[in-house]
Order: structure tokens, then sequence, then C-alpha cells
């Protein structure tokens, strides 16, 4: 539920980067923080959460041009792993307009990234959406730890995660900003698309 | 409404985080007032330009204060625009504010003021003995081991009891009901919901496969069969030690169900027990370790306003004690270990089994919480017994 904000002449947008714990939620956002320092808007707010760490900012990307005459601004957040953050979760996740899904190219988090996929399908299932509704874009992440870690292919990730989806995916490498900003722009593009088809529907 | 309110409602409906997210994207500023019925203080958030600058509740003031106010469940909120000119005590931005306090509520630094997650409306049962029967909720369902989902109509049976089968499911949608057949009829002892599981650790335990309880759909409800070969292979991966554990859980389970029943074939006349001697481990006492059974016996009984209910007896290779890493609602914080005067223990390894415990997979893990939660809600079916007894003249 994108916000209309009248007086400012902008469209707020809340996309959230959602994955297992140390798959790279936070490496893909503190990327983005850091490269893309004109098109950030105040502070980086970074919540230690046990595991992991729940970040959030305001981004105004440039060159998308105006929707219905208002400025786009995203407000990106990741959203903690681990089960008891149930409060934060719901606030990150309640009003997405859009999520990125950041698998963990390790062999070993196989079981992780399906558990949190459905996880992720859980909880949209309680504000009425679903994964296959949300504008989605699939990740999979740590691509350069190819040669030193046993990775899984990318046919493994996609048959095992996008099967059923069929949304587009990305190879990144969150640590050297790789595939990051591809990302972001795709599932940006989505989410747009989809706020404008909402828009039509409704006139 | 008061004259220049320009937004008020209910907190139930519209959580401070929201309301706060709400004004910060108008950037207004004002006084933004929340009551509830449970605090006599009304709480005070000052906003200049949809940031939270300062606010106060009773004495408290800036930041701890406003953190408290995300505790409250329910209650109303009022906005005021109006021109605020205090100092600007709390730094920080609103999105640090909230993400802060409900960081801190999931991890119960702040209090919860009101009702707690209600159940929502679930039709309280006909029954003369239980007002409600309790619900219990689940973890989120870990779908990883489900093989196949079923469906069943409000009303039929989901498994008899008496009868065999040694499926296990998973609640995925929907509540069931668990009913004991009884020498006086049909005693429904708990509810169970989303998350919640059908069917007993004694079938992967010892492949017993008797049902021991009736389950009874309530509403329309969608189950996920479990892979129980998975699960039994993984119980076979575990230590001995952890196995007797699961083992008496399994056994303090069905004693606490026993006891219930016993108490309603009695009509209700469950016979206090009567202490012979000082107990082993007084209710709510500080007892950080674990026993295990050697020889002898020992019994649990929970100290109730209206006298002491035995909720089970322990015997050989049982476990009591603190297990701090899974909480069952007995020993030590509610009920006493009386032992016999033959007893003998020793002690088991709390770290080991801690650490198995949490190295299980997500579905055995939830499915041992599941055991322990139905523990805590049984043995309150017992007492409640006690308290009727008492309240009849």
């Amino acid at each position: 539920m994108a916000v209309f904000n009248i007086r400012n002449r902008e469209i707020e947008c809340k996309i959230v980067y959602y994955g297992p714990g140390r798959c790279g939620k936070t490496t893909n956002l503190e990327y983005i923080y850091r490269s893309f320092t004109k098109q950030v808007s105040g502070k980086m707010v970074s919540i230690d959460t046990d595991g992991d760490r729940t970040l959030f900012f305001d981004f105004l990307p440039m060159g998308i041009g105006r929707v219905m005459g208002c400025d786009v601004r995203l407000q990106l957040y990741t959203v903690p792993g681990q089960v008891k953050y149930s409060s934060t979760r719901k606030l990150v996740l309640k009003g997405a307009d859009g999520v990125v899904f950041v698998a963990d190219s390790m062999e070993i988090r196989r079981e992780k990234n399906m558990l949190s996929l459905k996880d992720l399908h859980n909880n949209l299932k309680g504000y009425g959406s679903s994964v296959f509704k949300i504008p989605l874009v699939m990740q999979y992440n740590k691509r350069d730890l190819e040669g030193q870690i046993p990775l899984m292919s990318i046919d493994q990730m996609k048959k095992d995660l996008n099967a059923q989806l069929k949304v587009p995916d990305f190879e990144a490498s969150a640590l050297t900003g790789n595939g990051v900003g591809a990302t972001l722009k795709e599932c940006l593009k989505l989410t747009l698309k989809s706020l404008q088809r909402e828009l039509k529907w409704t006139e | 409404m008061k004259k220049n309110t320009a937004f008020s409602g209910n907190l139930s409906f519209l959580s401070l985080a929201d309301v706060l997210q709400l004004l910060g994207s108008n950037g207004s500023t004002g006084l933004l007032r929340l009551k509830t019925p449970q605090r006599s203080e009304v709480g005070s958030i000052y906003l200049a330009r949809g940031n939270p600058v300062d606010a106060s509740l009773g004495r408290v003031r800036g930041l701890e204060a406003l953190f408290a106010m995300f505790g409250w469940i329910n209650g109303e909120f009022e906005f005021r625009l109006e021109d605020v000119t205090c100092e600007n005590v709390i730094q920080k931005s609103r999105m640090e504010v909230i993400l802060t306090a409900l960081k801190m509520l999931d991890d119960g630094e702040i209090e919860t003021v009101g009702m707690a997650e209600e159940q929502d409306g679930e039709a309280s049962l006909d029954d003369e003995h239980f007002a409600v029967v309790p619900v219990i909720k689940g973890p989120l369902i870990d779908y990883w081991y489900i093989v196949d989902e079923e469906n069943f109509e409000a009303g039929t049976k989901i498994v008899e009891q008496g009868k065999h089968g040694n499926w296990i499911w998973v609640i995925l949608e929907g509540v069931v009901e668990i009913r004991k057949e009884t020498n006086r009829g049909t005693l429904p002892i708990l509810r169970i919901g989303n998350g919640s599981f059908v069917g007993s650790l004694a079938s992967i335990i010892s492949g017993r496969n008797v049902r021991s309880a009736t389950t009874v759909a309530v509403d329309n409800v969608q189950l996920g069969v479990l892979d129980s070969q998975r699960l039994a292979n993984e119980f076979a991966q575990l230590s001995p030690e952890f196995k007797d554990f699961l083992a008496s859980l399994d056994r303090r389970l069905r004693q606490v169900t026993d006891k219930a029943v016993e108490a309603f074939e009695k009509s209700g006349q469950i016979e206090e027990f009567v202490a012979r001697q000082d107990p082993l481990i007084a209710q709510g006492a500080h007892v950080d370790e674990g026993f295990v059974i050697t020889q002898g016996e020992a019994f649990v009984v929970r100290e109730t306003p209206g006298g002491d209910v035995l909720l089970a007896d322990l015997y050989r290779g049982d476990f009591f004690g603190n297990m701090s890493f899974l909480d069952i609602g007995h020993e030590p914080n509610a009920a006493a270990i009386y032992s016999s005067k033959t007893l003998e223990t020793r002690r088991p390894n709390l770290e080991v089994l801690e650490r198995e415990f949490n190295e299980l997979s997500p579905t055995f893990h939830n499915f041992i919480e599941h055991m322990a939660h139905c523990i805590t809600a049984t043995s309150a079916v017992a007492c409640e017994f006690m308290k009727k007894k008492t309240n009849s003249p």
C-alpha cells in the first residue's frame, strides 16, 4: 500500500528485503546506502536484532520520472529473521509494495532458503497478499564465493525457489555490489507497474 | 470530539507504531495523547514535523516514556494540532524509534499492557465443566516435513480414541478439539490451532499406534500430513539421554491427562494431595538443576487456592527439575516435587540436552514445544476441578 503524500507530491513505496538469516539482506542495503549517496535521504537506521540487523532508510530513485505527477520515495527495509521478532516483522511487511527475496547460494543453506520463502508466503497471507501477487524479485546472493565454498548451481536454485513463482531473478554478490543495483531496479520497476495497474483499476 | 482534535481512534485497531508512521509521513506537528484503561496516567508524545521530540508518561519523560507506550495494546489515541515548543529531547528519527521499540517489545524489554493476544472469539464450549477450553496456537509452520494436505469439515472426527493409527499432522488452518472418552462421557480437554500438532510422540518413540484421545475438527480444518519416516529417522539419531527425556515428557503429558480424566470421572471430586513430608522442590523455589529418577517415585503437585493437586507420578527414568530450555508449566515455578522415601536420582547433563534440543529440525522442535504447551494447559484443566470443588457449597 503506497502512501500518497499530497503535500510533498510524493508517493512513498515500501520495498522489503527478505531472506534467511545471514543471507546478505543487510549487506545489500549497506551497499546501496554507501554507493548511491546522492539518492539516499536521511540517516540509515540500524537496529541490532539477534542474529542479524534490521536496517531502514529512505531512497529517492533517479531517472524514473514522476508517477501521477508525484515523485517516488522508496523506504527500504530488511526484515529480522528470527521468529520472535514478530512485531518488527509485522510492521515492516505490512503494506510492503515490493519484496526482494535474497537467497543464500551456499549449499548448506538450501533448506533455510526454502523455509524462509515459505515463511514469507505465510506472513504475506496474513495481510491478504501472497508471493504470487506481490511484486517480487529473487536474488541468488554470494556468487563471489564460487570456488571457495560449495555453492548451489543457479539452475538448482531456480528449481528450488523460482520454479513456481517465475519472477525475475538475479545472480549477485552483495559484498562487491555485483547485481545489487540491478535487483533493486527490477523490483522498483515491478512495484511501479503494479501500482499503476492498481490505480487504473480503481479509477 | 474536542475542538482541535485532528485525528483520533482506537489503539487496538491502529497501533502506536502505525499512528506514528501516519503522522510522520504527513509531517505533522502537534500533541499525541494516549490513554489505556489499564493505566491511570495519560501519555503525551510531542511531534515536530513528523518526528517525536519529547514524551511524558506520569513522571517518566523522553524516550523511556515513549517506549513504554508501545506496549499498550488497547486504549485510545488523540492527535491535536498545536505548536510544539519543547526542547528536542528525543534525538532519534521516528523510524529508528519505532523499530527500536518493536524490537524491545519482541525481546520482552517493554511490558505489554492490556489484553494479550485474544483467542479471537473461539466459541466457548457448552460443557458444564468448562467455560472455555483453552486454545493452543503453535509456532510458525515449517512446511519442510509436510508431504500431503488433508481437509476436514467442521464436526468430523480426525482420529478416534482406541483406534489404530500413527499419522502425525500439523494444523495449517482451523481449530481442533482433543477429547477423552471417559466413563462419565466425553471430556473436552484442549483446543489446538494453527501450527499445533495432532498425534503423539509415542508412535515415534515406541511404535505404539493406539490413539489415546479423540480429535474433532471444530471448524473447517486443513491439516498437513507430516513425513513420519523423517521424524522417526531424526528421532533415531538422537542421543539415548535425549530419547529418554522425550519419553519422560510424553509420559508426563499422559499422566496429566489421566489425572484430569480421573477428576472428571469422580464428578470433579479430585482428591487433595496430602503431603507427609516437606517437598523436595518447593513450588516457586529457585532451582537450576535437573534430575533423573534411578529408583523410587516422585510426585508433581501444584498448590492451588483450593488445595494441593497431584498432577503426575514420576517413576524410574523420568526427568524433573528445572529444564530451563523447555517450560512445561510445572516445577519449579508452578508445581512442587515430593519424593518417596526410596527416591534416588542422578543429574543429567542439561547443557548437552539443551544443545540437542536447539539442534532439532524446526518441525521436531515445534512438536516438542507443542507437547510442553499441552502439559501446561492440561494441568490447568485438572486444577480447574479443584477450584470447582471448593466453589461449590
